[in-house]
């Protein structure tokens, strides 16, 4: 019999996994992530219709606009999206490893590869079913906020679900990388999100253009905020390359960083703990 | 796939579905945020005629009543344009007016940049006193569609002033082809069809009227319309970055805070305002130094906005008009 080829099977491992992802302890947490921006929307609207003077940052009224761009940049650029791809990205293989499960995966007649895909994708359906779903919520409740109006700021809605979505594939890639290459891939993924990326972000110099951040932060159409001192030494320092570049770029990092991971499957020995 | 699995997909998908398609709508059919919040602008707006370039609006009352106004009462020497005011029309800008709507409409006609205009009072009028008082200064009166209009002949240009009272407690005084266009929009209401349309018909200005509500001062307008008529010079207006709206809200009462938002014509020429913006920004707060009311106000400073938006908040602390008004004379008991 033919063993069945790549996309079959990791159609097959995708159907397999979307559930697992989607009912998992895991999942909980993803609850509360995304569920925490939404809350705060629902507070700040409650705050507006109680308070009818609108709200102010530092003594000045801002619009619903604004604290939505505000909230994307804070919330889901800078924490939930590398979040989830971190915890997400990096157990797509190491889970199985912990589990001891692998070894279920891995005798079944189809190639290696396609249980990286096939969890990958099902990682990146599973997240963008849940976070785009969480920022139209958002988007509908604080938008109107000081009489901002819904049609003019959805083009720039639909703008963020196409970034969103792209850096969760970039993330989770990037991570999945990490998750079939290195031992401690948590660790090695919190590093590279909340350390390594903001810091040589502040700097001048090439090396920001070794982080996915760089070329994901291009394509947000919000202003970014000046809340700290940081966000103005990220604002003296940013450099943005075009839309263009940078759409490029993360489709390079995610098909490279996807085919590494392949391969490391594909050839990688799993000894299993005993 | 699991039942359950099955249903988040499909409910995650509904959700996104009416989401996009409801932005849609609002997109396309241009539905106001009304149906999400509340509708936007003072009433007196349906008075305005739909080319207006410029529209202002103040809460005069909250504004006298607001500390600054009391310091600056004290402060300043004297008040000699209110008294005048005062003595030509009857009307105490103090007690009698709660809240003013102010329009400016370029000719299309001609290059003439002062246009036409319009102030719409809200508040509490003697008739019998501003129209005696009128006539007095030479005005005559005209019957307008059961409305009587006072109006004054202009000695040092051309056309004419007059004053109309549109409905109870609301007076019109402006341009008299304006003030007409307010009565003939108070009779027959919004009707493009007849050639008598009013602003609130404009859904792209309104948006922008609709973002300003919460400040007692503010002020919208289409920056080119205003541009084109300003006959500056060719190589200065070739510096102006091309800004297509703009807009300007503030919150008077200790001091003042507010926003200034301005639309360029595309997201590159929004992109180059804010870098343009963002270096004013620096230097003033170099420039700063040492005083700590001027470093206050410049670190409420917050540029934002996304796309062809560009949005400058600020808020100017009340030390910094005390500072001001020390500068000032004394003013004379």
């Amino acid at each position: 019999m033919k063993a069945p080829g790549l996309w079959p099977s990791s159609l097959r491992v995708f159907d397999l996994s979307l559930g697992q992802m989607l009912w998992s302890r895991r999942s909980v947490f993803l609850a509360l992530l995304l569920g925490g921006p939404v809350f705060l929307a629902i507070a700040l609207r409650v705050v507006d219709m109680l308070h009818r003077s609108g709200f102010q940052v530092n003594g000045a009224q801002i619009g619903g606009s604004a604290i939505f761009g505000m909230m994307i940049w804070l919330l889901f650029i800078r924490f939930i999206v590398p979040v989830l791809g971190v915890f997400y990205g990096t157990s797509l293989i190491a889970d199985e490893v912990d589990d001891k499960t692998i070894t279920y995966l891995f005798t079944r007649p189809i190639p290696r590869s396609a249980v990286l895909l096939g969890k990958y994708f099902a990682y990146l359906t599973c997240t963008i079913l849940l976070v785009l779903p969480s920022v139209m919520i958002v988007f509908f409740l604080l938008v109107p906020i000081g009489g901002g109006s819904i049609g003019a700021a959805f083009p720039s809605l639909l703008i963020d679900f196409g970034m969103l979505a792209v850096g969760l594939a970039a993330y989770g890639a990037v991570f999945a990388l990490v998750g079939t290459r290195l031992k401690r891939p948590l660790i090695v993924g919190l590093v590279f999100a909340f350390g390594w990326e903001p810091a040589v972000l502040l700097f001048p110099g090439y090396l920001k253009r070794l982080t996915v951040a760089y070329y994901l932060q291009a394509l947000v159409t919000h202003e970014m905020p000046q809340d700290s001192a940081v966000s103005m030494l990220l604002q003296v320092f940013r450099e943005t390359p075009s839309t263009p570049v940078s759409l490029l770029a993360l489709a390079v990092i995610i098909a490279l960083t996807l085919w590494s991971a392949g391969r490391a499957v594909e050839r990688r020995e799993y000894v299993l703990e005993q | 796939m699991m039942q359950r699995t099955r249903y988040f997909v499909i409910a995650s998908l509904l959700v996104l579905g009416v989401g996009v398609g409801t932005g849609l709508v609002a997109y396309y059919v241009g539905f106001p945020a009304g149906a999400f919040a509340r509708r936007g602008g003072p009433e007196e707006l349906q008075y305005v005629p739909r080319d207006a370039a410029v529209i202002a609006f103040a809460n005069v009352q909250e504004v006298m009543a607001s500390e600054l106004r009391q310091k600056l009462h004290k402060a300043l020497p004297g008040e000699n344009g209110q008294r005048e005011f005062a003595n030509q029309t009857g009307i105490n800008i103090d007690q009698d007016i709660d809240r003013v709507v102010a329009c400016l409409s370029p000719n299309g006609s001609t290059a003439d940049m002062q246009g036409s205009g319009m102030v719409l009072a809200r508040g509490r009028f003697d008739e019998v006193k501003i129209e005696s008082l009128m006539r007095d200064h030479g005005a005559h009166v005209e019957e307008y569609k059961t409305k009587r209009l006072i109006i004054a002949e202009h000695t040092d240009h051309p056309g004419s002033f007059a004053v109309a009272f549109v409905e109870p407690g609301l007076i019109a005084v402006g341009s008299t082809n304006t003030v007409r266009t307010a009565v003939d929009l108070h009779q027959g209401g919004d009707n493009p069809n007849t050639g008598v349309a009013s602003v609130t018909g404009n859904e792209e200005l309104m948006n922008l009227v609709r973002s300003l509500d919460s400040g007692n001062v503010w002020a919208v307008g289409r920056f080119d319309s205003l541009m084109s008529r300003a006959r500056l010079p060719q190589d200065f207006a070739g510096r102006i970055p091309p800004i297509t709206w703009f807009s300007v809200s503030g919150r008077v009462d200790g001091g003042v805070t507010g926003v200034i938002r301005a639309e360029a014509r595309d997201d590159e020429a929004a992109t180059n305002l804010r870098d343009v913006v963002r270096g004013f920004m620096a230097l003033a707060k170099l420039q700063a130094g040492s005083k700590p009311e001027m470093q206050a106000m410049l670190q409420s400073l917050e540029l934002g906005g996304a796309g062809k938006t560009v949005a400058l908040s600020f808020a100017v602390p009340s030390q910094v008009f005390d500072a001001a008004a020390a500068m000032l004379p004394k003013k004379q008991p």
